[in-house]
């Protein structure tokens, strides 16, 4: 016999994604997941930001990769709260994920938690994980036709980081279509263009996000 | 690249929906994935395939139907359908307010099951 069921099919992992934004949301901690391609910069970004925002709030970070601890690593060295994930082959993090490492990070005693996904363009914008809000970072040099090869990603993010604009006199890549494709995606996405080896436009981030999680 | 978590959680919805309703063999599943969700059919259909083997649901066929994204726009007001990923602008007047309505689906329509 036939029989209706009309569910998401995501419905589990966003069960739990609820479950974790509840904690989030008790604990008085605003998290950011952050996504890019492999390479972009989300490390650098986060070192950055990190380095230019613990003296005023408490920051802390999930780190996921397929494999190795080389980020958690460089987030230890600047002395705030970490813990790495290995998703031991998987191209995303979920929320259950998310939910079996809690406990591994004081997040009741942070302002701002940060994770940051597995490098991938695709897949992680489709999972929640109980986050407020998504950020994506895309590099310069991956060249101006990304946001609409994968536009999920770019539609889903609130703010977008084009990371490495140091390198744009070497490049062939039209930094406004960039923009312009990810504003006709995402119209109320904020843009920042910084470089993250210079420190050019961090400043203009910082800011942003200090506003955005207080 | 994700259609193996996604035909995961697709038979976990499946084989749970068939054993609450009391049936224990699951012959057909029908799911609805939207033009831009993201997945790949072909990737989906393998994974789901390779997935069944020790679940209730080895002899089930996996039919995907495809939901073309589709929307109104707030100033013209007119609706449309593309078969595109994504809608840059409203294909009649050209202004970026406008609401999907549909495309994003991954959803399991319906079972058949005995």
């Amino acid at each position: 016999m036939k029989l209706k069921v009309t569910t998401n099919i995501l419905t589990a992992n966003e069960k739990i994604a609820e479950g974790n934004r509840a904690l989030f949301d008790d604990a008085g901690v605003f998290v950011l997941n952050l996504m890019s391609s492999p390479g972009a910069g989300k490390t650098t970004l986060l070192e950055e930001t990190i380095k230019r925002l613990k003296d005023r709030i408490r920051v802390g970070v999930i780190e996921g990769d397929i494999a190795g601890t080389d980020d958690a690593m460089r987030i230890d060295a600047l002395k705030v709260p970490v813990v790495q994930i290995n998703t031991g082959g998987a191209c995303h993090l979920d929320a259950n994920m998310i939910s079996e490492v809690l406990e591994d990070i004081p997040y009741r005693e942070l302002d701002l938690l940060v994770i940051e996904n597995v490098g991938n363009l695709v897949c992680p914008a489709e999972f929640k994980l109980g986050e407020h809000m998504k950020a994506a970072v895309l590099s310069i040099t991956e060249g101006h036709d990304k946001p609409l090869k994968y536009p999920i990603m770019f539609q889903e993010s609130s703010a977008l980081v084009i990371n490495k604009m140091d390198l744009k006199p070497f490049l062939d890549v039209d930094v406004e279509k960039i923009k312009r494709d990810v504003l006709s995606l995402n119209p109320g996405c904020v843009i920042f263009e910084v470089s993250c080896k210079t420190g050019e436009g961090l400043d203009a981030w910082i800011a942003w996000l200090q506003t955005t999680i207080s | 690249m994700h259609e193996v978590s996604i035909a995961q959680s697709l038979l976990d919805v499946a084989v749970e929906n068939c054993r609450t309703n009391g049936f224990s063999t699951i012959k057909h599943v029908r799911v609805l994935i939207g033009k831009a969700s993201g997945v790949m059919p072909e990737a989906l259909l393998f994974a789901f395939d390779s997935l069944k083997e020790d679940t209730i649901a080895r002899k089930a066929d996996l039919e995907i139907v495809e939901v073309p994204l589709r929307g109104e726009c707030r100033e013209c007001g007119k609706s449309f359908e593309t078969e595109e990923r994504y809608v840059l602008s409203c294909p009649h007047c050209g202004s970026v307010e406008y609401t999907l309505s549909s495309g994003r689906e991954l959803t399991v329509a319906d079972l058949e099951v005995e």
